[in-house]
């Protein structure tokens, strides 16, 4: 073993005689999980800063009298720490005799029975008899949605409360405190809550419970596969939990989501949409060779990007064997973005990452309603904000009152100039900072005044912007999807590279789908044209789909094995959950002689040159180690690139006057697949504030007709009072093929038909 | 008798009685002549009055020795695994079953399945239960292992039927409403002990 470096930061403690190493502000408990020393818990939550409410993880320290709570007690150089003994075992079994004080006894039909945390300690604390009580009352069940609340259950552990406010921010659970008749309550029950289901995955006993699964399995009879989520650039890491679909049906389903929810994070759709499987395909060979001969013929293969890097590897093995143009949508302006970001920045990734994020001290988020694109990437902004107390400013033409709770500054633009945002952000942050003369010239060139007026961003707020970033370190600036197919998309990628490089932030380029930074990576995309094509979740003449609309089936991503590349540039491993038995893409590619005997030998050929590293897909890890720190699949390797990029002059910022509708799939849709889970719902209306319809002249349930980018949208318009503008939103999740044909700036001016009802 | 007496296989030193027999007849006239005098003797109807007397018992005082399988049978021990029998609640006759599914964990030979759902009345209701008695051991793990004494084992012992869907069904072998009166409690595993009342520890009720 090497020698360990003892920095100041370090610390060394003993537990239990055995010498553990720490950093200074880690808490015993911490140190002791990392050090795989036990200290039993009830309300600790790794990923929420300690509750301290169970008084379970009690522990001696020498020379201190009385009992340390372990979880909350930042370890001291030196400290010698018992964690079990005589007394201790005695304070946590009567603990656990108060949690079990009218505890109703129906674990038999208990869905927590058998992962239960009360049922586990109860047992481990041998609590064979009561000695204490309290008079019982009538505590009715309510329901929340997709979630069930029994009180009658419920410990007050507050882990739930917790993980809403400080990781998804939604700030809907409260307590009522009352002693023994205290509970938790939803606040603002039936709405605005995102559904995300955190609570119920943090519940250590049955209290809170997806209305859905409720009763309809035990928890010993699921079998778990760990995989990835599907649904968004976020690739979350989740298991599906499987078993026959009943008595007389013996192919699994999958019965419920669950996350390691002590380290990780599921939004709604993760852990609710899993029901995306492309069920009933077959094998049929005449069906096989009409899709290989259409293969064969394709002068254009057009895709989504809900795909594996495998998958995306095949693609562009094709198009070096045969020719065939790959045409991505929905990667295509990312790649493009990519690379003007690389040829400013000289590295070929961005430097952000969702944990610093979440540590960050400074955060502005540009171009996305980041809330609805990524709520990944929101929840580790507000755990940034609460924790960290980061300031964080909201850069968007549509104010968002998700994001109320967090965001300190909302700079609200006009849509369309996202290049003046851009650049004013660059003006602002780097100014002051040491930068090439070059670059200084640049900021000192452009015409603020100007840039300020078109954009609609006062020079005030701009001050306060840099007010208040002033004492503060540890910067990321989130950037989304709105950027990466504007028309002037390559000057904004290279002005956030220079924030980025100057600036001393951290960037993060949120991918605008699945697996766009797999396929930007990967494929050598290439532009739209006309001529025989074939489409893989997009339209084409021929199309394979995983949807189960197209010519042939393909698996989709819960029923094949694969990876992605997550907005944390990982590549992560997702399995099979459920059969498939029809052709994949790896079938077809062999068919036109681009041979591997499975879709994951390519894996260990993912590009090298682009980031990838040569492992095969059996050895990727997949687990979190006791302190938290992710093991699934590797790091991308970001690479020199050539600093050939040059700032361009801001063009002149288009205006949007009259109604815009904003491109956004909200209420946790993402892509058909989510429009295709029948327990997410479904979000096809188009939604605007009173002044839009005022604006554009319609009523609350009109049916309105327009068009964007060629494809018809037949939309009921609906007035959102939460929201405020001029700005519509038009999701586009439920259009089918089409909905992964975003090539286009996410506002637009659709003349809006009224049709008659 | 020890064991190596037992193990003796020296015949030659036993010690053998011989039977004091009369001589067989060597002459025709002997035999025939012997042949009457047993035919003739009175001991017959000593044999026919005890065969008389036991079928007069049997048919007209009821003391029949033999049960008429199948349409008797003979009552088996209580803790004999035989067909599994649901019980009913005897109050409100709804089912026992919670549906908790420990039976289906605990079976050692994956013979029970059940479906379980959310009903109305917001409790866990089986919508459906079977126990394949084609890989039935009956090893009565899952009358042992039943918190509510809902599964046990019943008297149907005749593991064959013309298909296994004769057993397998939940409702066959739940003890039917209007025989409700006749269910019987389980003696044999899992049932409660006859003790139990004293083993049993009161949660304080101070208020």
């Amino acid at each position: 073993m090497s020698a360990r470096i003892t920095t100041k930061n370090e610390l060394t403690i003993t537990i239990d005689g055995k010498v553990c190493h720490g950093i200074q502000g880690d808490t015993i408990l911490q140190i002791a999980r990392a050090n795989s020393i036990y200290i039993p818990t009830m309300c600790y939550l790794t990923k929420v800063q300690p509750i301290a409410s169970c008084r379970m993880c009690v522990v001696n320290v020498e020379g201190v009298d009385g009992m340390i709570l372990s979880c909350q007690e930042k370890a001291v150089d030196g400290a010698v720490i018992t964690t079990h003994n005589e007394a201790l075992y005695k304070e946590r079994q009567n603990i656990m005799k108060l949690y079990n004080v009218n505890h109703p006894l129906e674990c038999g039909v208990c869905d927590k029975s058998g992962e239960c945390d009360l049922q586990n300690k109860t047992m481990e604390f041998a609590v064979a008899s009561q000695s204490f009580t309290a008079r019982d009352m009538h505590r009715p069940v309510e329901n929340w949605g997709f979630i069930s609340y029994d009180p009658a259950l419920c410990i007050m552990c507050e882990k739930c409360v917790h993980v809403c406010n400080e990781v998804v921010g939604d700030n809907i659970l409260a307590i009522s405190v009352g002693g023994y008749k205290s509970t938790i309550i939803n606040t603002r029950p039936g709405e605005e809550c995102s559904s995300c289901g955190e609570c119920m995955s943090v519940c250590p006993v049955g209290a809170l419970v997806s209305t859905d699964f409720k009763y309809t399995s035990n928890a010993w009879e699921l079998q778990k596969i760990p995989s990835s989520c599907a649904h968004c650039s976020s690739a979350c890491s989740l298991s599906y939990e499987v078993k026959h679909s009943g008595i007389g049906n013996h192919e699994k389903k999958i019965y419920r989501v669950t996350n390691n929810y002590e380290f990780t994070s599921l939004c709604g759709a993760g852990r609710f949409g899993y029901d995306f499987a492309n069920t009933g395909a077959k094998r049929d060979r005449a069906l096989f060779t009409s899709a290989v001969e259409a293969l064969k013929k394709a002068e254009v293969i057009r895709f989504g990007a809900t795909i594996t890097n495998e998958e995306a590897s095949i693609l562009q093995h094709i198009k070096e064997s045969y020719g065939t143009a790959l045409v991505c949508d929905e990667a295509r302006g990312y790649q493009k973005f990519l690379e003007a970001y690389s040829s400013v920045s000289g590295k070929s990734l961005y430097s952000g990452s969702l944990k610093n994020l979440s540590k960050s001290r400074g955060i502005i988020v540009l171009g996305s309603k980041i809330n609805d694109d990524n709520p990944m990437v929101k929840y580790h902004i507000t755990m940034a904000s609460r924790r960290e107390r980061a300031r964080v400013v909201y850069m968007h033409p549509i104010e968002d009152a998700a994001m109320q709770s967090i965001v300190t500054q909302f700079i609200k633009y006009e849509a369309g100039s996202e290049e003046g945002a851009a650049a004013l952000l660059a003006k602002t942050l780097i100014d002051t900072k040491k930068v090439p003369s070059e670059i200084a010239a640049y900021l000192d060139d452009l015409d603020i005044g100007n840039l300020s007026a078109e954009s609609n961003i006062g020079e005030d707020e701009l001050e306060k912007l840099s007010k208040s970033l002033i004492k503060k370190s540890g910067f990321t600036l989130v950037a989304g999807s709105d950027l990466y197919n504007h028309p002037r998309a390559e000057s904004i990628a290279k002005l956030l590279a220079a924030i980025e490089l100057y600036g001393d932030f951290e960037l993060i380029l949120v991918p605008p789908a699945t697996n766009a930074l797999g396929v930007s990576l990967i494929c050598d995309l290439d532009e739209d044209k006309d001529g025989y094509s074939v489409g893989y979740n997009a339209p084409g003449d021929f199309v394979l789909s995983a949807m189960g609309s197209g010519d042939i089936d393909m698996p989709a991503l819960n029923q094949q094995e694969g990876t992605l590349t997550s907005v944390d540039k990982r590549v992560v491993p997702i399995n099979a959950a459920l059969a498939y038995d029809g052709y994949t893409l790896n079938n077809l590619a062999c068919g036109l002689g681009v041979e591997a005997k499975y879709t994951i030998d390519y894996t260990e050929h993912l590009p090298v040159v682009k980031g990838y590293e040569a492992v095969a897909f059996d050895d990727l890890p997949d687990y979190f180690d006791a302190s938290g720190n992710e093991h699934r699949g590797y790091l991308l390797h970001s690479l020199d690139a050539e600093q050939t990029g040059t700032l361009e002059e801001v063009a002149d910022l288009p205006t949007y006057d009259g109604g815009v509708v904003y491109q956004c799939n909200s209420g946790n849709q993402f892509t058909s697949f989510t429009n295709k889970s029948k327990k997410l719902g479904t979000d096809d209306k188009l939604r605007g504030s009173q002044q839009f319809a005022t604006l554009s002249k319609l009523n609350d349930g009109q049916k309105v007709r327009f068009e964007i980018n060629g494809v018809v949208y037949e939309r009921v318009f609906m007035i959102d009072t939460s929201m405020k503008g001029t700005i519509a939103i038009n999701p586009y999740a439920d259009m089918g093929l089409s909905s992964t044909t975003v090539s286009y700036y996410r506002f637009n001016q659709p003349k809006l038909e009224v049709m008659d009802s | 008798m020890s064991l190596e007496e037992f193990k003796n296989r020296n015949i030659g030193k036993q010690n053998y009685v011989k039977l004091d027999l009369e001589h067989t007849p060597q002459t025709p006239l002997g035999r025939f002549s012997r042949v009457v005098r047993r035919t003739l003797k009175g001991e017959l109807f000593v044999g026919l009055y005890v065969t008389l007397r036991e079928m007069i018992n049997a048919l007209f005082r009821g003391e029949m020795h033999t049960v008429k399988y199948p349409l008797e049978k003979l009552p088996i021990s209580p803790r004999y695994r035989a067909i599994h029998d649901m019980l009913r609640l005897l109050e409100s006759g709804h089912y026992r079953c919670i549906g908790c599914g420990l039976c289906e964990k605990i079976c050692i030979s994956n013979c029970i399945r059940m479906d379980t759902r959310y009903d109305e009345n917001q409790r866990k209701e089986v919508s459906e239960y079977t126990i394949n008695f084609g890989r039935c051991i009956f090893c009565g793990y899952c009358a042992e292992v039943c918190p509510e004494l809902a599964i046990v084992h019943g008297g149907r012992y005749e593991t064959a039927s013309e298909q296994r869907a004769s057993f397998s069904i939940f409702e066959d072998m739940l003890t039917p409403v209007d025989a409700l009166k006749q269910q019987k409690e389980y003696d044999g595993f899992g049932a409660v002990s006859p003790n139990a009342d004293e083993n049993i520890k009161k949660t304080p009720l101070a208020y």
